[in-house]
């Protein structure tokens, strides 16, 4: 670049900003020209700045020191600028109002999803009470699944068609897939892993998905989430049972709730207990509860004679459903954001 | 089970509130689901639970009630007057699936008059049936006294036109596979050859214990009557009535271990009232075949495991009482013991704990205290939990909506993208929902469709987050559940970078994360260019890439799309959950700005190398501002980047000399590392 080019051009830039610093009527229209001209990565002088680099050698001392001169310039109007600025700056006298009831920039937040925001609840009602959160696959065995569960071979609730079993070898060509394998119809499984490895006493609860092939409609999706406990330990009678699960459902539905507890059946425990809240007229099964059977505490090694313990387990979608006024189980694997965004 | 107030009068002095015994019932194990009244009675609608089929007829019921209201319960006691020959002699019953059917038992009646049954008859069983069924009519006389017994007992019956059988005889066999039958309904159903049929000389009469056929029904012109009453396999009615969608209130019974002994009450039964009610002369005796495969064992109950497993005391005498009541015999008892012989009627009683249950729940749940001193203990909350719940805040506040997506999804979806494994997804034998069968491998083409419905519903802002699953095959036993997390952005590639950083500073990882060419694995769904692998250190932590054209048109999107997946395990494992202090410099930082000219090829991560390196333990930090192309100026090939170098000592501050010292060594090693200069120079 010529230098009297750029001579040029630093005079019609000190020339620009000292009107545009001259005319700015407030501290709004000051600061735009300050961007204008001053700005640290736009700004009009730091872009001629960068023109320098294509001065001749010979002629950069000359360039540098006009430079200098045209910041000095424009500095000196804009901090002229500025004082005028504040001192006869006053809202009263402004020529443009300030508008204080302009939306704020917008910021964007997420939404933790309602049933995450459920089990959150949950597990930090139940962590209160002593238990720890365990983990376990959602792929079981039969095993895990069923027969440690005193499940037996003809009991309905090991139909195929009552689950997602794992199709074998012979249904695809090529890998080998395990045989017998299933999604885990419930999260009771992860007792069952704890107790094979772990020796009492234990105050566990586990939760997460589980799945079963109901066709999806307002109130059944084939795949829902579990939350379950497990207390184990030389002697825990029905009467803990009903008082974890009454402190649970007093912390959870507020210390006005009234709650009952009545007999019901489930292979995994005897005698087995369904909860029931009463809301709007009604009673409302809570969860599902009940003493450990004996033949469970046998199956994971455990004595039957030397220990007792009870598990409870509840379906967090009904909970949620029912918190939230949600009406459609579906709309939780809809994800519209419109809908995240209500929770 | 719908039970009728009238009905269950004939065995037990209703004399108490309906509604405090509907709730007496709910609160000792036959939970109360509503009533309404039919004509001038009032159906109760119990639940039955699958372990208790005895209440599933009104008998059932009505000694539930006399044993919490301590009432004596009055049962029929059915003898029907046999004038007819012996029914054995020109008549034969044969089980040729002994499996399917472990007793069949038959009873002729002869010369029925088939008109209407008494008017009692029909409103109990409209109580009972119409409030499911809105259509539902009475049938005729010996029709209505089947279901009236089936009603009363729990015991399902079937009544055969005997004219209208061949052979004289029935044979209970396996169906033949493909047998076509036309039932009651006149649907006509195709069998398998493991479904149990009844059968005359030649021709399938019912498919055993769900329904009977149209062809041998009683009707108007029926003058003999053949009675069956039989025990037909609890699994192989199940499967039967499942594989057709055949469901009767007879298949829900025999789904369950009914009473071995009302085989025979009920068939006599049915016998009485048909006498009574229709006529006809029952030939004597019973037609019988096979035989009861249960037996009845002693079950002790130790009277100190009450307090140990109830929590509460509770008399001994009450405890007989109440074992007693049930139809308990009592055969053996010591004083800390009492061993029993269950009724036939409940073998559910097998155990200590079944009669523990029993007391349990006619003493009254009610009465186990639920205030007592659980004690305290120590919970813990995992790493992971710890970590989950930074993504999640994090994400959020970085403008991300969390969802929640299914496990199972379109074959199609796996074989797309694969970027976690190369082996060939697990199937589930049926499809969770609709062509969805392939347990995911990923979770971006489930985030991808989150996207498509909500740009489907033009919502403006589409950022999504998944904290979930992937299940990789393994080559033996159970597959990898991998917890992985899932992102997907509207924003450019450096945008979602960006708030990966985010995620990995809020986690403390201090291990420096770096990126390397993604594989071929991800050709197709992401853009050739935009895209790479993650790495912290040396281990892959997951990819981030831009969905390529063919991906946005594949999922129907109309906008660019950004996606990440990140291994969480890797974070919970380089997560600092314990942040440690560390002492910080007294004096202030000075920064210079560099803008070096560099050839096109070298990489951001190698200048900063450099940089770091020429710069020595006073940098601070090294930060990116911006790259920009000027060829004209610089020559082809090459690009400026313009950065900032901040340094600070620990102690004392740093010279504005001191500065530019290393700075100088930072562009002597930007030269020579890289062939660049700084601008200007």
């Amino acid at each position: 670049m010529a230098l009297q080019d750029f001579l040029d051009q630093l005079d019609e830039l000190g020339t620009a900003a000292e009107t545009a610093f001259g005319d700015a009527a407030d501290t709004v229209a000051l600061e735009a020209a300050r961007v204008t001209f001053l700005g640290a990565k736009k700004g009009q002088l730091k872009s001629i700045q960068q023109q320098m680099g294509s001065i001749e050698r010979a002629d950069k001392p000359t360039a540098g020191k006009a430079f200098n001169a045209t910041k000095g310039r424009i500095e000196t109007a804009f901090e002229a600028a500025q004082q005028r600025s504040n001192n006869t700056d006053s809202d009263s006298t402004a020529s443009i109002q300030f508008d204080a009831s302009l939306p704020g920039t917008t910021f964007r937040c997420g939404n933790v999803h309602p049933i995450t925001q459920t089990i959150e609840e949950l597990k930090d009602i139940m962590g209160r009470l002593g238990f720890s959160i365990v983990d376990g696959p959602e792929i079981e065995d039969d095993w895990h699944n069923f027969v440690a569960l005193n499940i037996p071979d003809d009991h309905p609730a090991r139909d195929p068609l009552e689950n997602f079993y794992l199709a074998t070898a012979d249904a695809i060509s090529g890998d080998k897939n395990p045989v017998g394998l299933l999604l885990r119809s419930q999260t009771s499984t992860v007792q069952i892993r704890v107790m094979e490895k772990t020796a009492p006493p234990i105050r566990i609860i586990s939760l997460g998905r589980v799945y079963r092939p109901d066709t999806a409609d307002a109130t059944h999706y084939p795949m829902f989430h579990q939350i379950e406990g497990l207390m184990i330990d030389t002697d825990v009678s029905m009467a803990d049972l009903k008082s974890v699960l009454r402190l649970f459902a007093t912390s959870y539905l507020g210390d006005d709730v009234t709650i009952r507890f009545r007999p019901s059946f489930f292979p995994f425990t005897e005698p087995s207990v369904e909860a029931d809240y009463y809301w709007n007229g009604q009673w409302v099964e809570f969860g599902g509860a009940g003493m450990v059977d004996p033949n469970v505490l046998k199956a994971v090694g455990y004595d039957p004679e030397e220990v007792t313990g009870f598990a409870f387990g509840l379906g967090v979608e009904r909970l949620c459903m029912r918190r939230h006024g949600v009406t459609d189980i579906r709309e939780f694997y809809k994800n519209d954001v419109r809908f995240l965004a209500q929770f | 089970m719908l039970v009728s107030w009238d009905w269950l009068k004939q065995y037990v002095a209703l004399d108490m509130d309906r509604e405090e015994l509907e709730n007496r019932l709910a609160m000792s194990g036959l939970n109360h689901e509503g009533s309404e009244p039919v004509g001038s009675d009032i159906a109760i609608d119990l639940e039955v639970t699958s372990n208790r089929p005895d209440c599933l007829g009104h008998i059932g019921v009505a000694r539930e009630i006399a044993v919490l209201y301590n009432q004596t319960l009055k049962l029929p006691n059915p003898q029907p007057a046999a004038s007819g020959p012996d029914v054995n002699t020109d008549f034969s019953v044969s089980i040729t699936a002994p499996e399917l059917c472990p007793r069949y038992t038959a009873r002729i009646i002869r010369g029925v008059t088939i008109k209407d049954s008494p008017t009692w008859i029909q409103d109990q069983l409209r109580t009972v049936f119409l409030p499911s069924n809105r259509d539902w009519k009475p049938i005729n006389n010996v029709a209505d006294i089947t279901n009236y017994v089936l009603m009363e007992a729990g015991q399902p019956l079937h009544a055969f036109d005997l004219g209208k059988l061949a052979g004289a005889q029935i044979i209970v066999r396996a169906a033949e596979q493909g047998e076509k039958f036309t039932a009651i309904d006149h649907r006509e159903y195709e069998l398998q050859s493991e479904m149990c049929v009844i059968a005359d000389g030649d021709k399938s009469l019912a498919i055993a214990g769900v329904m009977g056929g149209a062809e041998t029904e009683v009707g108007e012109q029926t003058v003999d009557v053949l009675i069956e009453s039989a025990d037909f396999t609890a699994l192989s009615i199940r499967a039967t009535s499942r594989a057709l969608n055949l469901h009767s209130p007879s298949s829900y019974r025999f789904e369950r271990a009914l009473d071995p002994a009302g085989v025979d009450w009920a068939s006599q039964r049915c016998c009485e009232l048909i006498l009574e009610h229709c006529g006809g002369t029952l030939d004597a005796g019973v037609i019988e075949a096979g035989k009861s495969t249960w037996h009845t064992e002693p079950v002790v109950l130790r009277l100190s495991q009450i307090e140990r497993i109830l929590g509460i005391k509770i008399d001994t005498a009450e405890i007989r009482a109440i074992l007693i009541a049930l139809g308990n015999s009592e055969s053996a008892s010591t004083a800390e013991s009492i061993t029993v012989i269950p009724p036939s009627w409940r073998r559910d009683l097998t155990r200590e704990c079944d009669l523990l249950e029993e007391i349990a729940r006619i003493h009254g749940y009610e009465r186990i205290p639920e205030d007592v001193g659980v004690p305290m203990a120590a919970s813990f909350r995992s790493d992971e939990d710890r970590v989950a719940e930074v993504i999640r805040t994090t994400l959020t506040a970085t403008g991300f909506d969390e969802s929640l997506t299914g496990s199972v999804v379109p074959l199609a979806w796996t074989n797309q993208f694969t970027p976690w494994a190369t082996t060939t997804p697990l199937r589930t034998i049926s499809p969770m929902l609709q062509g969805a069968d392939a347990l995911r491998t990923s979770l971006t083409p489930s985030l991808l469709e989150v996207r498509r419905i909500n740009q489907s519903l033009a919502n403006p802002a589409i950022e999504l987050f998944e904290t979930a699953k992937v299940y990789l095959p393994q080559a033996e036993g159970l597959p990898e559940e991998q917890k992985t997390v899932g992102l997907t952005s509207s924003g450019d590639f450096y945008h979602l970078k960006g708030v990966i950083e985010a995620l990995l500073a809020k986690l403390k990882i201090t291990t420096p994360l770096s990126v390397a060419d993604a594989g071929e694995q991800f050709d197709g769904l992401l853009d050739n260019q935009q895209r790479c692998t993650l790495l912290l250190g040396d281990k892959p932590l997951g990819f981030l890439g831009q969905i390529s054209k063919p991906g946005l048109k594949a999922f129907s999107l109309k906008t660019a799309a950004m996606v990440a997946e990140l291994k969480m395990d890797l974070l919970v494992d380089l997560a600092a959950l314990i942040p440690q202090h560390e002492d910080l410099s007294a004096f202030p930082a000075i920064s210079r700005d560099l803008n070096v000219v560099l050839p096109e090829s070298i990489r951001w991560d190698q200048l900063q190398a450099t940089v770091k390196q020429a710069a020595g333990e006073a940098l601070e930090v090294v930060g990116y501002q911006e790259t920009y192309r000027a060829p004209d100026q610089d020559g082809a090939n090459t690009k400026r980047v313009l950065f900032n170098i901040k340094f600070r000592r620990a102690d004392a501050t740093m010279t504005g000399e001191e500065a530019d010292a290393i700075r100088d060594t930072i562009v002597q090693a930007i030269a020579a590392n890289h062939n660049g200069k700084l601008l200007g120079v």
